[in-house]
């Protein structure tokens, strides 16, 4: 099934849709009738399942995926920043299951989530590995899991400020890459002092404006 | 000037104490790698049989910092690593040298990102810079020459950075 418009969020829209999909794909008709409603939209590619929903019902379906249909391995948890995006939400939080013990079929679950709320209960009781993985997306995008015992950084330094992976994060950093003192030997003593201004290494000069002007002046093809 | 033939037979020879154990010094240079990313791969080329840096005699490579006296950052240096590099150049005795191997640790190479220092020299003292990505084990070598010869130019009871 091709993935649709964003614009599916509304009810009457939802709803249109379940009735279109449930006779499309065997793995919607497997789920109970209440949990029918909760989901929006089934795709599948090159085998994997994957389905989408709301935050509110995240909780309720993942419990069904792990204790109604044996899917016993959690993959990874990760996120999505759509900023800027014709999305319905800013964040997609991607749950991937593993069914290890029956079929080995995969199965992703898609949560729309809103970027004022940033948080979702947490799934480490159902699954161990959710602990790794929401504390990594708590590190990179700064999504908060409600219950998750321990959201401390996971590959960012401890102190670090921001979360790297949302989108209106710059690239360069916000110049934390400069927070260090210079280590330098005085005599027998090590001594810290102000660092250093910025290398002067050619990678700077080589991104300013003149110069890839100059870049692309010099290589048009000679007459 | 005829003092070879008083000493005659014994072996003896002149020189000055500086000289004496500079020689010692840069003959003996016993390095600290720290291989973060793919020039660690060159610099253990450098270090086996077949570039062989023990012809330089610095083939003593210590894992423990305070028994270093060279260190040679190779590799990308990230937010995170940067003050375990700086505890372990602290940890090293005087005196001591540092080889900034390849564009990632001397500029930050193509990774000019949120979380790659930009040169370890803003943090640490640099004495010799090995261009590359990654460097030839050839030119690994060179830096040691260069490092050699800084060794031979310093005073032997000083600090190497003054005071």
């Amino acid at each position: 099934m091709k993935s649709r418009s964003w614009s599916a969020k509304t009810a009457s829209t939802v709803e249109s849709m379940v009735v279109e999909m449930s006779a499309q794909h065997p793995a919607y008709d497997a789920l109970p009738a209440d949990l029918q409603s909760k989901i929006f939209e089934v795709f599948e590619h090159q085998g994997q399942v994957g389905m989408r929903c709301n935050a509110a019902d995240q909780r309720t379906l993942l419990e069904h995926f792990r204790l109604s249909q044996n899917y016993d391995f959690l993959v990874d948890v990760t996120a999505i920043d759509h900023l800027g995006k014709d999305a319905p939400e800013r964040f997609e939080v991607v749950y991937m299951l593993r069914a290890l013990q029956s079929n080995h079929s995969f199965f992703r679950l898609h949560v729309w989530l809103d970027e004022r709320l940033a948080s979702l209960p947490s799934v480490f009781d159902l699954w161990d590995s959710a602990r790794w993985g929401e504390r990594e997306t708590h590190d990179m995008f700064g999504i908060v899991f409600d219950g998750n015992p321990d959201l401390r950084r996971f590959l960012m330094p401890e102190d670090f400020p921001g979360f790297p992976l949302l989108k209106d994060y710059p690239l360069k950093g916000r110049d934390e890459r400069r927070q260090f003192p210079k280590v330098v030997a005085r005599g027998d003593r090590m001594v810290e002092e102000e660092p250093d201004p910025y290398p002067t290494s050619i990678g700077r000069q080589m991104h300013t404006p003149d110069y890839i002007e100059e870049v692309r002046r010099d290589s048009k093809p000679r007459e | 000037m005829g003092l070879e033939s008083l000493i005659g037979g014994e072996g003896f020879l002149t020189t000055t104490v500086n000289g004496l154990v500079n020689w010692g010094r840069k003959n003996a240079l016993w390095p600290m790698p720290f291989g973060t990313a793919c020039c660690a791969i060159e610099m253990m080329a450098t270090f086996s049989g077949r570039y062989d840096i023990s012809r330089f005699g610095a083939e003593v490579v210590r894992f423990s910092p305070r028994q270093s006296d060279l260190l040679i950052v190779s590799g990308r240096i990230s937010l995170k690593m940067m003050p375990v590099l700086q505890k372990i150049y602290r940890q090293m005795p005087e005196p001591k040298w540092v080889i900034s191997m390849g564009a990632c640790a001397s500029c930050g190479g193509v990774f000019d990102t949120y979380t790659l220092i930009q040169g370890v020299d803003q943090f640490i003292p640099v004495d010799v810079y090995v261009p590359g990505c990654p460097p030839r084990p050839e030119s690994l070598l060179d830096a040691v020459f260069e490092i050699q010869e800084l060794v031979g130019e310093d005073r032997f009871d000083s600090g190497k950075h003054g005071s």
